[in-house]
């Protein structure tokens, strides 16, 4: 009796299991002949969009592949858009440029999902495994190149690129082939605190300057009190990487079959950002941050410099009250400036995978979204039309907004690999590991090294 | 009772439905899983599963590194310092209100005001609580002249105040099963104590405790679960750090699975953490028959 | 005399303990209040400020402007009084059965209750997301209620109760010939309000601080949980927190409200099984 009822409750439990595998592999079967199919036609509809790169005229193209094909375009199909970079205040933005976009191409309609950052990548990969995907999501450069070497993302090497800039563009093509367009765009500038810099008795930093003049600059900002620092840059792999630029470093060789993590370059760089804590501690250790944020630490009046995203913009416009600007961010041997831009991609299997590259080319790209963008002051559009750009100018603080787009000059595109979290993490430990004193900036990056040669397989 | 073991089958067939499907299905899967070599993105099928099969690989890579004794080890500082201290306090919030004095609805209402608390907004509160150089903590003792530690940026410090926290979220939730477990202690044992001339003490020990067990074993095995798969609190408060000291296991069970995209691996782990956590409630189960007392 | 001044004693011990720990649960609480009323600059100003020195009331505004608060409320309260009743239920009726009567395998299957609060939930996430898109509960207000029929926690804790229930009760009720559903409705349940009642609020609570699940779960903004939405508030760079602490503030309200109404049951409940006894 008792074993009887044990067996036919795994018996039951198996039984499910069974029916939901069989039911499982013959939808991808089904699927995979989708895929197939709508992959050869959106490859027509690009060729013949290609030839013809204006906005209107994409449109008009729309309607004439629509006889060819199986008339996709005029019928009005319905797509899901599913992001995170409007969360926090700028939702009602992508509203209106849905509503411009809209428009202009009536017959497609799509269905904005807006998720907090926070959990968003867990959300998209528990969708993208359970087959639930939307058509056309955004992604960040972290993510952006595991789910392209998975093969979940549609190829768009065939839409209309042209108006984009290349370097944000090329951060987004694996191997030759363009997995996603850069949504937006930010870089990072230096900003500075003029009132510290007046009191200290210190002219501004300008683009002229390297990390030696911000030293200098720094001690003689931290020599105006106890609480007070001369620059915040986080010891972390994503400011590891630029600064190594600055020094003519990298972490990758040129064809991304080898780190070169320990490279002189690369130490004399990591020993800079160190030594800034350890030795001169112009820049706070941890425990003098007392577990708050390298922003509050600025809004606060009490921070010289800290090289940061043009995010900040609106947030201490609002949060500061003293007077600030920004310049180019100095460098060593040469400039290198960070960029983010997160990436909007399409779904490999989606059926509707014109429209949705249609609705994030437009999104990307066109004037009418880039002029409601910058209007809302929403990071920048990563386009190359310098008109509409310009209008970005036009907004203070920070006086010198120009540096913003002088920075685009020296523009280091992140090493990205597929495993590109677990190398960020790697290094990050390390270089905190030396920061804390606990090893020297040479053992730190060793170890980096060695551990990442023992973890990942480079392609 | 006499009476044929099928007649219970009624009452149990929502709960058993609910976890066949919602429960056991996907354990079973998580379990096939931890065989493969499945990234978490292609899509979840026999078909997946049987291409990416790789046999007992992760769980001797899981094994034979160090990383895995390390943050095991992390987790099983975590839960000594936090059981006891969790445990007394919850009793104490228990007993304290079980008195029946005035005030007592207030107070019953304020300290379940952290367990109400979301863990995000709680994990912000308590970074605040323990800095080092803002904090509530620190800054009352500067006030009698102690220093006090770096907290969350110390290696040695970082998992006490982890604990801390902790404590002070949890302690209303199994607070308020013991006062449910204090109440519903049939007054007529006190009465009939009280006749056979009783002390305070001896029917705090002869009856209360005795009579609380039940509820508190309820807390001990459900804190002991809970504690190894702690989560959320780290990931805000430390992240991991500093240097590693506050890396636990089912940060790494999150982070191989959501951010390196390797879940088959992530899905051993919680095997291997699965394998522990159930042998350790086995003894508490074992064990219980030599104090937990059960009506009968 | 000396029976009145330790009575005093008592009552002095018993205020002095609770207010302080009043204190220690309420310092790191009123810091969540002064930080909702502070100015972005003010937050890390130093000294450091107690008392907002410019209050505003702006984090709270910006909460209630950013999204259909009532709507998001409305499916906050419906969800969670769905699926606290579908836990009491089903898991009181598990409980009774494995308290009071005979069940094939008790043991193996209590312990496979138990073994199923062992397992991290980040690696059956996705399992169980494919199981609820296969049952086509995606996107429905079902997928997040669903889970409410199972749940090991509660039956555990009704099993722990209902242990302590004297047999006596139940076996008199069989002599006069009741019914199982009989003494498990009208026996049983009153005898475990208290538990039940601390259960009730546990439940609600956690199904309205859930995040994760109804995030990937529901799509539709219409659906929209409270919590779902004030994290909405965060972005990709930074946290208000003066935001996040306004909106944690406001959603703790309804679960206070649940919180003494039930709590206020715990006695009234005891009350009812005494009558009985």
């Amino acid at each position: 009796m008792k074993r009887g009822f044990v067996i036919l409750l795994i018996a039951a439990m198996m039984l499910g299991l069974v029916a939901c595998g069989n039911t499982n592999t013959t939808n991808t079967s089904q699927n995979t002949q989708n895929t197939a199919g709508t992959a050869s036609t959106s490859e027509n509809a690009g060729k013949t969009d290609n030839s013809t790169p204006t906005d209107s005229a994409a449109a008009t193209d729309n309607s004439t592949a629509a006889d060819s094909s199986a008339a996709d375009a005029a019928e009005p199909v319905t797509i899901t858009y599913c992001n995170f970079n409007a969360s926090g205040g700028n939702e009602a933005t992508l509203a209106s440029m849905y509503e411009a976009f809209h428009e202009v191409y009536p017959n497609i309609t799509v269905e904005i999902e807006t998720v907090a950052y926070s959990d968003y990548f867990t959300l998209m990969q528990t969708r993208v495994a359970g087959g639930t995907a939307p058509d056309c999501y955004e992604l960040n450069i972290e993510n952006f190149a595991s789910y392209a070497a998975k093969g979940v993302l549609a190829d768009l090497s065939a839409s209309d690129t042209s108006k984009f800039n290349t370097t944000a563009l090329s951060a987004f093509n694996v191997n030759g082939t363009q997995y996603g367009l850069p949504g937006n765009f930010s870089n990072v500038v230096l900003f500075f605190n003029k009132d510290l810099f007046d009191q200290a008795g210190v002219s501004y930093p300008d683009s002229s300057w390297t990390w030696d003049d911000v030293q200098a600059a720094s001690e003689a900002i931290k020599a105006l009190g106890d609480d007070y620092y001369g620059i915040y840059a986080p010891i972390t792999y994503n400011e590891f990487f630029k600064v190594a630029a600055q020094f003519g470093g990298s972490l990758l060789n040129s064809d991304k079959t080898m780190f070169t993590i320990n490279s002189a370059e690369n130490i004399a760089a990591a020993q800079m950002m160190v030594d800034r804590i350890l030795v001169s501690n112009v820049q706070p250790t941890s425990e003098q941050m007392g577990g708050m944020g390298d922003w509050d630490l600025f809004e606060s009046g009490r921070l010289g410099m800290i090289p940061t995203g043009i995010w900040a913009f609106n947030t201490f416009t609002d949060a500061c009250d003293f007077a600030w600007d920004i310049c180019v961010e100095p460098g060593q041997t040469q400039k290198a400036t960070h960029f983010f831009s997160n990436s909007l991609v399409v779904n490999a299997s989606s059926e509707k995978k014109d429209a949705a590259i249609t609705w994030i080319t437009w999104l990307a790209s066109s004037d009418e979204s880039a002029q409601l963008r910058i209007a809302a002051g929403w990071d920048l559009p990563a386009i190359n039309n310098q008109d509409v750009l310009n209008g970005y100018l036009a907004i203070t603080p920070p006086e010198n907004r120009q540096a913003v787009f002088d920075s685009l000059n020296y523009l280091v595109v992140p090493p990205i690999i597929e495993d590109y979290s677990m190398m960020a993490d790697i290094i990050t430990d390390k270089l905190s590991a030396a920061a804390t004193g606990t090893m020297t900036v040479q053992e730190a990056l060793d170890a980096a090294q060695s551990e990442c040669e023992a973890q990942i397989t480079l392609k | 009772m006499k009476q044929s073991k099928w007649k219970s089958i009624p009452f149990l067939l929502p709960s058993l439905l609910g976890m066949v499907v919602l429960s056991l299905l996907p354990i079973l899967i998580a379990i096939v899983l931890s065989f493969t070599d499945w990234n978490g993105l292609d899509k979840l099928n026999l078909a997946t599963i049987q291409n990416e099969f790789v046999g007992f690989k992760n769980y001797i890579n899981i094994l034979g590194s160090a990383e895995f004794w390390q943050v095991l080890g992390h987790t099983v500082y975590f839960i000594v310092l936090y059981l006891p201290l969790a445990m007394l306090a919850s009793m104490g919030i228990a007993l304290l209100l079980n008195k029946g004095r005035k005030g007592t609805a207030f107070f019953r209402i304020v300290y379940y005001i952290p367990v109400l608390t979301s863990w995000v907004a709680a994990s912000l509160i308590w970074k605040w609580v323990l800095s080092s150089k803002y904090g509530i903590i620190n800054n009352l003792l500067a006030l009698v002249g102690i220093t006090g530690p770096a907290w969350l940026s110390s290696p040695v410090w970082a998992m006490p105040g982890i604990v801390l926290a902790s404590v002070w979220k949890d302690m209303g939730f199994y607070g308020l099963f013991l006062l449910s477990g204090l109440t519903a202690i049939n007054t007529t044992y006190y009465e009939a104590a009280k006749v056979d001339g009783a002390g305070k003490l001896t029917m705090f020990f002869k009856i209360t405790m005795p009579l609380v067990t039940p509820t508190l074993f309820f807390c001990l095995i459900m804190s002991l679960i809970n504690a190894f798969q702690l989560f959320p609190q780290v990931q805000i408060m430390t992240e991991g750090g500093p240097n590693g000291a506050t890396r636990v296991v089912v940060e790494r069970i999150y982070t191989y699975g959501f951010s390196y995209f390797k879940m088959g691996f992530a899905s051993a782990y919680s095997w291997l953490l699965f394998v522990i956590i159930f042998i350790l409630t086995l003894v508490q189960f074992k064990l219980q028959n030599g104090w937990v007392h059960y009506e009968s | 005399m000396n029976h009145k001044g330790k009575k005093i004693a008592d009552t002095a011990g018993f205020y002095l303990i609770s207010v302080l720990m009043t204190i220690i649960v309420l310092i790191p609480f009123f810091w969540m209040l002064s930080t909702s009323l502070k100015s972005k600059g003010a937050l890390m100003a130093l000294p450091i400020q107690w008392i907002p020195e410019e209050p505003s009331v702006k984090a709270y505004r910006q909460v209630f402007e950013r999204f259909p608060f009532i709507r998001a409320m409305f499916n906050s309260v419906g969800i969670s009084v769905f699926y606290t009743g579908i836990t009491i239920l089903s898991a009181s009726m598990a409980a009774f059965a494995f308290a009071k009567l005979a069940v094939p395998c008790k043991k193996v299957l209590f312990s496979l209750y138990i073994a199923t609060m062992m397992i991290p939930t980040q690696v059956t996430l996705i399992p169980l997301f494919v199981i609820m898109n296969r049952l086509e509960l995606v996107d429905t207000y079902g997928s997040v209620i669903l889970p409410a029929v199972f749940r090991a926690f509660a039956v555990f804790l009704l099993v722990q109760n209902m242990k302590s229930i004297p047999n006596d009760f139940m076996e008199a009720a069989q002599m006069d010939g009741a019914k199982l559903g009989y003494i498990y409705w009208r026996i049983i349940m009153p005898l475990s309000t208290p538990a039940i009642a601390s259960l009730s609020i546990t439940t609600f609570m956690e199904s309205w601080n859930d995040y994760l699940w109804p995030l990937i779960m529901l799509s539709d903004k219409k659906k929209m949980t409270l919590t779902l939405a004030l994290n909405s508030l965060n972005g990709q760079y930074n946290t208000d927190y003066n935001v996040l602490m306004a909106g944690s503030l406001i959603s703790m309200i309804p679960i206070v409200l649940v919180y003494t109404a039930a709590s206020g049951k715990m006695k009234n409940g005891l009350m009812a099984g005494g009558i009985k006894q």
